[in-house]
């Protein structure tokens, strides 16, 4: 069993290469539809720039050479692990990604977490007590903060908590004059995530609330329910042994693709709250035109991607192993 | 014939007046010592390498590290700066600067003239992006001293001693830079300068950090032990931030003007127009004169009679600018050069004038009373601009013209304007700077019409009468000779309407009241900060 | 058919939904009537709180919100049902064909899935958006294109237990063609997944919509809710009717969508009111 799932592993990671390759050479190819490169956005950033001046620049990114030598460059680099040189921020791009990934990881995981486990949660008592109060509430506030538009949310959190009652600060990830260290500083950034991590997860919860909820509505049709019923069991204890573990699949798929959308999603929250992730700095690169950037950042979110695929495929097959790893 | 495009400060007798000097810019009780200084800047610099780009944000920021040879007062004459004094032969073409002594950079070593003769020939005048011209006088620069540098020129250059700012032309440590391409060095984004403030770390997105550097030259100074400098991308979240007391001071009008008169109500919060009088921007409507429709001078003089300019003023901006007359910024007024005898396009039946121009014009009213259609586009530096542009496309509704809007990103709207010229009208703003010479001509000039060029003349209007005018007044040294040539100028740029001039454009800073001495040149947020101190 | 609508028709909470669903509907269709003018009109003084001279207030150029919410209805609707088809009819089409054959068809649909996945899918819209310049017509098609993917991922997970239930075994070993199976056994009972799903895309991507335009990718000659609260948003403590009137009918509409969702998903499935 154990070789199987481990072929199965390997077989996978080896189909996603040509997959990365595909989406880069594909981003890639989407980037260059846009007109406008690098050097237009540093000149506009400069505000005047002789043509001599802009020549040199382009000669300096590698700008001046036919598309298909910038792309077989690039690949080349990917494969050898060197996601290249940002010349907007001056850094190479790993390093820029690194110093990013920390905060947006942070972030999603946090909210990741909380809305999964609130969702479940809520889910499950709206199923149990099906279309009384507590179900239409539930359901009714689910509703409600998956409708509201997430940049509304944060913008109406920093007015209300952060401006008016000042329980919160209204951006950043620190208090930037403050350098505090260990324990503090671990105090303050979770201080400073509240707000952020509230927003996003007022979104995504809905989603799991629901989805759980009609999960363990269908479920509660199958016949081991009937069984298990007929077995004695109440309904709690059907609820808890049978139907939760069944009814997180779709939960758990619709959770794996949320995931694998981590750093988009939270390009609005970012921005609001001015939280130093990967999701800001793509939209910025891509408003600068910097290629080696913004095709670093989606090479590493398709890396991800693939990987959190692959473990859910996994515990997909954990947890019902009516399907085959094929 | 040599026209100064693109110095930075101007020639003397171009010097705007700045009489009355507002009572808190002279310091209000004794500086207090300590205290760290929360600044917003927006956008992010893209580096610090301020030798390298004259992007706006990294002067906000690199000139607490770097400093020049020279500073300013607020009539805009040089003071001692890393220069002690200066002299300039009969000639013009030998200046002599005596160096300040015991000045050290951040790591201890010695500033000398070696450093200066590096930083103006091997780095500015080959990296700088107004360095070039700047310098292009400077043959070289004999250090007989230490604390003597030399520059020879090949012809007089009195422009040039504008142009030596921190902000401008900083001096780099010869012993750092020069080591190394200068192009991609690895200093550049931790810089190593003589200024009161040390760079100590920069992190991307969040903020950057300077310390109180304890051996400065200016004994006494800074007052300040440390500025951080924050980036936060939304407009609304760095309005609270001031709200807030987390940051202290926002310039460049990073807080939106409908912020600023939101805060500027509040008791701890004080606002600013004054520090930016070296930039004297301009809003403008762009034509692209060498197609229709607009290669009609009466189709664009249309244009410019239906803009309601004190609607936008108000609406738009916010009440911050005064209506524009013409090429020349009415910073100019006292030194003769502008001049309001032109064509008033301001008018209150302007949208009747308006149509009955179009009327003589050849162009009537068609189906649904539109005469013809256009694309509007719209510069990508922020939300203003689209209000602006969908305000326009109702004024041009009311004279039947039917106004498409186009929003592109800063790349692709460059590469369209620029490049391409291809474009019917494009809303945007220029800076005109300190001299009509550096900041006007770019404008109008035949020369500068150059494709792949940004921020000169993309209208590619030009008559051999303005270019002449122009060229004439760039080695004028007469001040009332200069003056009417430019009167003359003005005339016939606004009478032709090649832009039009919408209004004379107002940057804010908005601070704490605690921050005090900051405003002490009118580079503004553009100086060292060495006087700045904090209330406690 | 009947028992389903009657079904329908007890849950009140849907009925409310259809009932903001038809008002909705109905604003959009009467904009014209009731605001002849164009929304982008300035036609008061700006700044006007609600019920000073117009019924939701005036923004920055003195346009008047209601007109704009009104006339925005139409075409966020449009963007947000036009969309949606789309992504469903591919999305639905590609996962049910990768869950039910399985093997090399499963393995490069779900190649291309992933293809599309691997790009956070707002960052794909901005960068469509951006690349195709801002237009009714490039939003519609970048919602689209980013939203499928996570229905073919559902529907592909579906068929994928469902097909090795016994009932479907049951079918092909009795001979019957694939089309059939899929159509008459396997469809349906995933169709309860799909509709909850699909509802809830359809709100998605008024809120995409909302998103892009609050990061400036809007089509500028067409008003939106979006963009309303996009052009507010820099307005927010002066002006807080720009943003919250249009955001209201956001929220309005995304909720009568997932009351009507809901209400359909139990309608579909009468054997789920006792657990």
């Amino acid at each position: 069993m154990l070789i199987a799932k481990l072929r199965f592993a390997a077989r996978r990671v080896l189909l996603a290469a040509p997959t990365l390759l595909v989406i880069v050479v594909l981003n890639f190819g989407l980037l260059q539809l846009a007109p406008g490169d690098a050097a237009d956005v540093l000149a506009g950033e400069a505000g005047a720039a002789t043509p001599e001046y802009m020549v040199q620049l382009r000669q300096k990114f590698g700008l001046d050479q036919p598309v298909y030598v910038r792309l077989a460059k690039y690949v080349g680099n990917i494969a050898s692990f060197d996601l290249g040189f940002s010349f907007r921020h001056n850094q190479p791009v790993a390093q820029l990604i690194l110093a990013r990934l920390g905060p947006t990881l942070l972030l999603m995981v946090s909210v990741l977490l909380l809305a999964v486990g609130a969702g479940v949660l809520l889910g499950a008592l709206a199923a149990r007590h099906l279309n009384r109060w507590q179900d239409n509430v539930i359901s009714l506030v689910a509703v409600l903060t998956y409708a509201t538009p997430v940049f509304w949310a944060g913008l109406m959190l920093i007015v209300v908590f952060s401006v008016k009652l000042g329980w919160f600060p209204t951006s950043g990830m620190e208090a930037v004059a403050a350098f505090h260290t260990g324990w503090t500083r671990i105090a303050d950034i979770a201080h400073h995530l509240v707000l952020p991590a509230v927003t996003l997860t007022l979104f995504y919860l809905a989603l799991y609330t629901r989805l759980m909820r009609a999960s363990i509505i269908e479920q509660s049709t199958m016949d081991y329910v009937t069984t298990a019923r007929a077995k004695g069991l109440n309904e709690r204890q059907v609820l808890l042994w049978h139907l939760l573990r069944n009814a997180c699949l779709p939960v758990l798929t619709m959770a794996g693709v949320q995931a694998g959308a981590l750093l988009g999603g939270a390009v609005v929250v970012e921005t609001v709250f001015a939280w130093p992730g990967l999701g800001l700095l793509a939209y910025d690169s891509l408003f600068a035109r910097d290629l080696n950037l913004l095709l670093g950042i989606f090479f590493v979110s398709a890396c991800l991607v693939v990987a959190v695929n692959l473990a859910v495929d996994m515990l997909y097959a954990l947890l019902d192993p009516r399907i085959e790893l094929r | 014939m040599r026209v100064a495009r693109r110095t930075a400060l101007g020639v003397l007798s171009a010097v705007p007046l700045l009489c009355a000097v507002p009572a808190y810019v002279v310091a209000q009780g004794t500086p207090q010592a300590g205290g760290t200084l929360v600044m917003v800047v927006q956008p992010e610099p893209p580096t610090l390498a301020s030798y390298q780009s004259t992007s706006g944000p990294i002067g906000q920021v690199a000139t607490k590290v770097y400093e020049g040879l020279l500073e300013y007062d607020f009539e805009l004459k040089p003071q001692p700066g890393l220069a002690r004094s200066w002299s300039v032969s009969a000639d013009g073409k030998t200046i002599t600067f005596m160096l300040q002594e015991g000045v050290k950079f951040h790591d201890g070593k010695p500033f000398t003239s070696e450093d200066v003769k590096f930083t103006i020939l091997d780095v500015l005048k080959k990296t700088h992006p107004r360095g070039l011209n700047t310098f292009r006088a400077v043959e070289t620069i004999d250090t007989p001293n230490p604390l003597t540098a030399v520059f020879r020129l090949s012809e007089p250059a009195p422009y040039m001693l504008m142009a030596l700012s921190g902000y401008e032309s900083p001096m780099l440590p010869k012993h750092v830079f020069g080591t190394g391409d200068i192009a991609k060095h690895p200093s550049a984004d931790r810089p190593v300068g003589t200024g009161p403030f040390r760079f100590v770390e920069w992190q991307k997105g969040q903020f950057m950090r300077f310390d109180r550097n304890p051996d400065y030259w200016k004994k006494g100074r800074p007052y300040l032990e440390r500025i951080v400098a924050r980036f936060i991308a939304d407009g609304s979240t760095r309005a609270a931030a001031l709200e807030t007391q987390e940051a202290h001071i926002a310039g460049f009008s990073a807080v939106l003007p409908v912020d600023v008169r939101r805060l500027e109500k509040m008791p701890h919060i004080a606002i600013t127009t004054r520090g930016y009088e070296m930039q004297s921007p301009i809003v403008e409507l762009d034509f692209n004169t060498k197609a229709k429709p607009f290669d009609d001078a009466k189709v664009r003089q249309a244009v410019a009679y239906a803009v309601d300019r004190k609607f936008v003023i108000d609406n738009v901006w916010f009440g911050f600018g005064r209506p524009a007359t013409g090429p020349i910024n009415s910073n100019f007024k006292a030194t003769g050069l502008y001049t309001s005898d032109v064509t008033n396009y301001n008018v209150p039946n302007g949208v009747d004038v308006a149509n009955k121009l179009l009327d003589d014009a050849g162009y009537a009213r068609g189906a649904g009373g539109v005469r013809f259609e256009i694309v509007h586009d719209v510069t990508p530096y922020g939300e203003e601009w689209r209000r602006f542009g969908e305000y326009v496309q109702q004024q041009l509704a009311k004279i039947g013209i039917k106004a498409t809007l186009r929003y592109e990103d800063v790349p692709t709207w460059l590469r369209r304007v620029y490049t391409n010229y291809d474009y019917q009208l494009t809303n945007n703003w220029i800076q005109t700077l300190a001299d009509p010479v550096i900041g006007v001509h770019r404008l109008y000039h035949s020369k500068l019409i150059r494709a792949g060029t940004v921020f000169v003349n993309g209208t590619r209007w030009s008559t051999p009468e303005t270019d002449s005018l122009m060229d004439r007044a760039s080695v004028e040294t007469d001040a009332k000779k200069r003056a009417t040539l430019y009167h003359e100028f003005q005339k016939r740029v606004v009478q032709e309407s090649p832009i039009v001039f919408v209004h004379e454009l107002d940057f804010v800073t908005v601070h704490s009241k605690r921050l005090q001495g900051f405003l002490v040149s009118p580079l503004g947020i553009y100086a060292n900060f060495d006087q700045a101190w904090l209330q406690k | 058919m009947s028992e389903i609508f009657r079904r329908f028709a007890r849950n009140r909470p849907a009925l409310v939904g259809v009932g903001v669903l038809l008002a909705v509907a109905a604003l959009a269709l009467l904009a014209p009537a009731l605001y002849p003018q164009s929304p982008f009109e300035m036609v008061g003084k700006p700044f006007e709180p609600p019920l000073a001279s117009t019924l939701l207030g005036t923004d920055q150029l003195g346009r008047d919100v209601t007109a704009a919410v009104a006339h925005g209805a139409r075409v966020t609707l449009l963007i947000g049902l036009v969309a949606t088809f789309i992504a469903i009819l591919l999305g639905a089409t590609l996962g049910g064909i990768a869950g039910y054959f399985g093997g090399w068809v499963d393995t490069l649909l779900m190649r291309l899935t992933e293809i599309f996945q691997t790009i956070p899918f707002f960052l794909f819209a901005i960068l469509l958006v951006a690349v195709l310049t801002p237009s009714v017509g490039s939003v519609v098609f970048a919602i689209a294109v980013v939203s499928w993917p996570p229905m073919a991922r559902l529907v592909r997970s579906e068929f994928l237990s469902m097909r090795n239930r016994e009932f479907v075994q049951a079918c092909v070993g009795m001979g019957m063609g694939h089309w059939r199976i899929i159509l008459r056994h396997i469809l349906p009972n995933s169709l309860s997944a799909i509709i909850v799903t699909g509802s809830l895309m359809v709100a998605t991507a008024i809120l995409i919509e909302s998103g892009l335009s609050f990061l400036g990718l809007t089509d500028p000659n067409v008003m939106s809710w979006g963009f309303i609260i996009g052009s507010g948003r820099t307005v927010l403590p002066t002006a807080w009717w720009v943003i919250v009137m249009p955001g209201i009918a956001i929220l309005l509409t995304v909720m009568a969508i997932n009351l009507v969702g809901e209400g359909l998903n139990d309608a579909l499935n009468p054997r789920l009111r006792h657990l």
